[in-house]
């Protein structure tokens, strides 16, 4: 094993002549150093430092193993383009955050798998750190490399890179795996031993003891994976992390001193979205919702702020307003801030007239821009998509948001989502022309001017896990003609349209669909250059399409072919909670236009999570009128 | 900046070690928070965005570290000297630390325009015998090449001692120097090890 010491020495001339060296050095407020720890873990972002400091995964899993007696947990990440290179021709290997020590050091190096154009850094990371690429080169003196994350929901395509995954919230499954492997490595126990212990542990998933069939093999059988040895689960369900609601809402931090994206305090106010989004992977992962209480959040939040120096903080979740206690928590802690200049923020808006008061409530004097998500059109597109949200609530948000002062809203679309006509590309135009009327009626006369309604439009991509993953994604040249038609369809000048080219689009659709034939791919593109897959200056469409040829994947058919739902996708091995019937039953509904109920609210629609896991919905208060919807 | 009714607290504070790579707006970013987290009584400004009342001393170059930064503060309320030394101190990374404070007139010249001459500390790997030092200077400014006279700058020479020079140089209303450009081209007859800012005077 490579000897655990800093490298800094080494690095400083190099990180020096860096742009931008706050990424490498070390000693942030907040670190953790265990020199006499036994057993090591680094958690690696596979992007850039001002990516990847806040991620919540990272910093969480970071806490939770260094909370363990003689573990400890240290942070990586990928390191700019220009300093790969510079590493790669210095000789020299990727290092920790904490001891600059290598990677290849430690006992396990931990890779978050945080969305579908990630995969090429991945392997950028591995080769820098000089850990074989795959698993099956691993010796008994590499560290064990495992990955997580949403993108462990399909780990298919990263299969042969990584030693184990964790499926599901890694609280305290990681932790019982690395005390695992600790101990059997203790007991001069091999590597091949040690998988096959990990693969026994509740949501550890070890791609390695599997045989993978053909795809006729694979619908027979109703998996596309058949175990090789005893004890090696033929379905691995995902962990959900109990202790959630009841845990601190303060998470101690790093604070950085590089600028980062989401460079302030970030407090967890509840796990999950029940809303039933029908493309939307999130919302099955984190199933089911989990609400930590108001008297836990606001003496977290000032416990947080305390202990970090922060002037922002971020009540964050994939619904923060829909929290049952949101008004009481954000009148509160405006309360206990009054004075300070400490911001707090929402993630995103509610799209209603309740979204806007509770964002209100937040903004203070300064009221910039509000954004909302109706995703669709028509009515009949977002009871498709099971968006469960009215022309009434948006024109209802609309009014309460410039009579209440704010002069710029942005709406966020989809297009190409399953069911969709051009009537639904023309209701986009029709829904955003009649918000401008709406808009510049709540304002007085003089700032009707002032008014900017904006369109931001992304295309569809078919996730895992989600009622549409049998959908297809439509071409390119589909998509461009849907925008044009969009386009010539928006009556006001005013109204701008915005579309990003979506070249990265078709490959996290293949990334998020296709089986283990897809690590070939990734591999292969990595090989012609392809890394930073997610930077628009970066991206190499060609590397990707080269890739694909020498492979033998037909990109636009793995992208965009639509399947029945009977047809066993190549992930079905790993379980969400969400059954496949459910899945396909809530496909029927889609087509149908029939809606779902959202079951923090409603009734239990039966997605299978609670009867298969020991957790339920657990709400700090009952939502309902009042503060909830 | 004169408002009667707060207190104007002085720092100084030193940057060194891996935190010489700072850049000027990170250092300011982590003194806000250092601020923040010793609990200081700090006053805030009104209006649409409020922030802390601070300031900071002349910028330092990324990679020239420094003994003698200097922030000032606004208070709502006198706290005892020792207090406010301690709390700050406690709040600050051990290559950021916090050396000293003391009240200033709240009519006090700003910390960034106080102190126009900065003397600085080149440190070489090998002994230094004489520094060979150019008359002038070409510097990038606004993408266009500028040529600068040393000697409007260098308000005391390179005095060499041991594996070094100590130089100082003046900040001037239209411009300045920066001490790693200058030093860079120096020829000191040994590779440049590390520069410091160690005063800063009137
Ligand atoms: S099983 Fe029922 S109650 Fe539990 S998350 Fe699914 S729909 Fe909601």
């Amino acid at each position: 094993m490579a000897a655990f010491e800093s490298l800094w020495e080494e690095l400083a001339p190099l990180v020096a002549k860096a742009e931008r060296p706050s990424r490498y050095i070390n000693g942030e407020w907040g670190c953790v150093y265990k020199p006499e720890a036994d057993f090591r873990l680094c958690m690696v972002y596979p992007d850039t430092y001002e990516l990847g400091q806040a991620n919540q995964a990272l910093r969480i899993l970071v806490n939770r193993v260094n909370a363990c007696e003689g573990m400890a947990a240290e942070r990586g990440f990928l390191p700019a383009a220009d300093m790969c290179d510079a590493l790669r021709e210095a000789g020299l290997p990727l290092c920790s955050i904490e001891s600059c020590a290598p990677l290849r050091a430690f006992d396990a190096v931990g890779i978050t798998l945080p969305h579908e154009l990630a995969a090429t850094n991945i392997l950028e990371a591995l080769d820098l750190a000089g850990i074989p690429l795959h698993s099956a080169d691993r010796g008994e003196d590499d560290p064990f490399v495992i990955g997580g994350g949403p993108c462990a929901f399909n780990p298919e395509p990263y299969a042969p890179f990584f030693d184990a995954f964790n499926v599901g919230e890694g609280e305290e499954m990681l932790p019982e795996g690395l005390g695992l492997i600790r101990a059997l490595r203790r007991q001069g126990a091999a590597r091949p031993e040690v998988l096959r212990a990990l693969a026994a542990l509740p949501g550890w998933y070890v791609p390695s003891l599997y045989e993978v069939l053909d795809e006729d093999a694979a619908q027979q059988a109703g998996s596309w994976l058949s175990p090789l040895a005893e004890g090696v689960p033929p379905v691995v369900v995902k962990q959900v992390y109990g202790g959630f609601a009841d845990s601190p809402a303060w998470e101690p931090c790093i604070v950085p001193y590089a600028e980062v994206v989401h460079d302030r305090l970030n407090v967890e106010v509840l796990r999950g979205c029940a809303r039933g989004c029908r493309f939307c992977q999130a919302g099955m992962m984190y199933r089911p919702v989990r609400e930590r209480s108001a008297d836990n959040i606001v003496e977290s939040v000032m416990e947080g702020l305390a202990a970090t120096g922060y002037d922002e903080v971020s009540l964050t979740s994939l619904s923060s307003t829909d929290h049952s206690q949101i008004a009481e928590i954000l009148a509160r802690l405006n309360e206990r801030l009054a004075g300070t200049g400490v911001r707090i923020s929402l993630p995103s808006q509610r799209l209603d007239a309740f979204g806007v008061d509770m964002a209100g409530l937040v903004a203070g004097q300064k009221k910039g821009g509000l954004t909302f998500a109706p995703e669709a059109g028509t009515q009949r597109l977002r009871d498709a998509i099971n968006k469960n949200v009215t022309e009434e609530d948006l024109f209802g948000a609309i009014d309460a948001a410039f009579a209440a002062g704010w002069r710029r809203c942005k709406l966020y679309f989809m297009i190409g989502l399953p069911t969709e006509t051009d009537e639904d590309v023309k209701g986009i135009a029709s829904l955003v022309s009649r918000a401008y009327d709406r808009a510049r009626k709540a304002v007085p006369p003089d700032q009707k001017g002032s008014v900017q309604i904006s369109a931001s439009v992304a295309l569809f991509v078919p996730k895992a896990q989600t009622p549409f993953q049998w959908d297809g994604q439509i071409s390119p040249a589909e998509a461009a003609r849907r925008v044009s038609l969009l386009r010539r369809s928006v009556k006001y000048k005013a109204v701008t349209v915005n579309w990003h080219e979506p070249k990265t689009s078709l490959i996290e659709a293949v990334m998020s669909r296709c089986g283990r034939e897809g690590a070939k791919l990734v591999e292969e593109a990595w090989r012609r250059g392809a890394r930073f897959d997610a930077w628009t200056e970066h991206f190499d469409e060609q590397a990707w399409a080269d890739a694909a040829q020498a492979v033998g994947i037909d990109l636009e058919a793995a992208a965009q072919r639509s399947l029945p739902s009977s047809y066993v996708m190549p992930w079905s091995h790993i379980s969400c909670g969400a059954s496949s019937e459910w899945l396909a039953a809530e496909r029927a509904r889609a087509a149908e236009g029939r809606l779902t109920d959202d079951c923090t609210f409603g009734p239990c629609s039966s997605c299978g999570i609670c009867f298969d896991l020991p957790v339920r919905n657990q709400l700090a208060a009952p939502r309902g009128k009042g503060g909830a919807r | 900046m004169s408002d009667p009714r707060l207190f104007r607290l002085r720092a100084t504070f030193i940057e060194q070690g891996r935190l010489a790579l700072l850049s000027h707006l990170e250092v300011a970013h982590t003194l806000e928070r250092t601020v923040r987290r010793a609990g200081l009584p700090y006053a805030v400004s009104q209006g649409f965005s409020p922030h802390m009342k601070i300031a900071f001393g002349a910028a330092l170059p990324v990679g020239v570290g420094s003994t003698c930064e200097i922030f000032d503060l606004q208070l709502t309320e006198y706290v005892a000297l020792d207090a406010a030394l301690q709390a700050l101190q406690k709040a600050s990374a051990a290559d950021l630390m916090v050396q000293d404070c003391r009240y200033i007139e709240p009519r006090a010249a700003a910390a960034s325009v106080a102190f126009p001459f900065s003397t600085y500390r080149v440190e070489c790997a090998d002994p230094v015998e004489e520094v060979q030092v150019p008359a002038s200077v070409t510097v990038v400014r606004k993408k266009k090449p500028k040529e600068l006279l040393v000697a409007d700058y260098l308000a005391e020479p390179f005095a060499v001692d041991g594996c070094g020079a100590t130089f100082t140089l003046e900040a001037k209303p239209t411009g300045s120097l920066r001490p790693d450009v200058l030093c860079g081209c120096c020829e000191f007859g040994s590779p440049v090890v590390s520069i410091t800012r160690i005063a800063q005077h009137a």
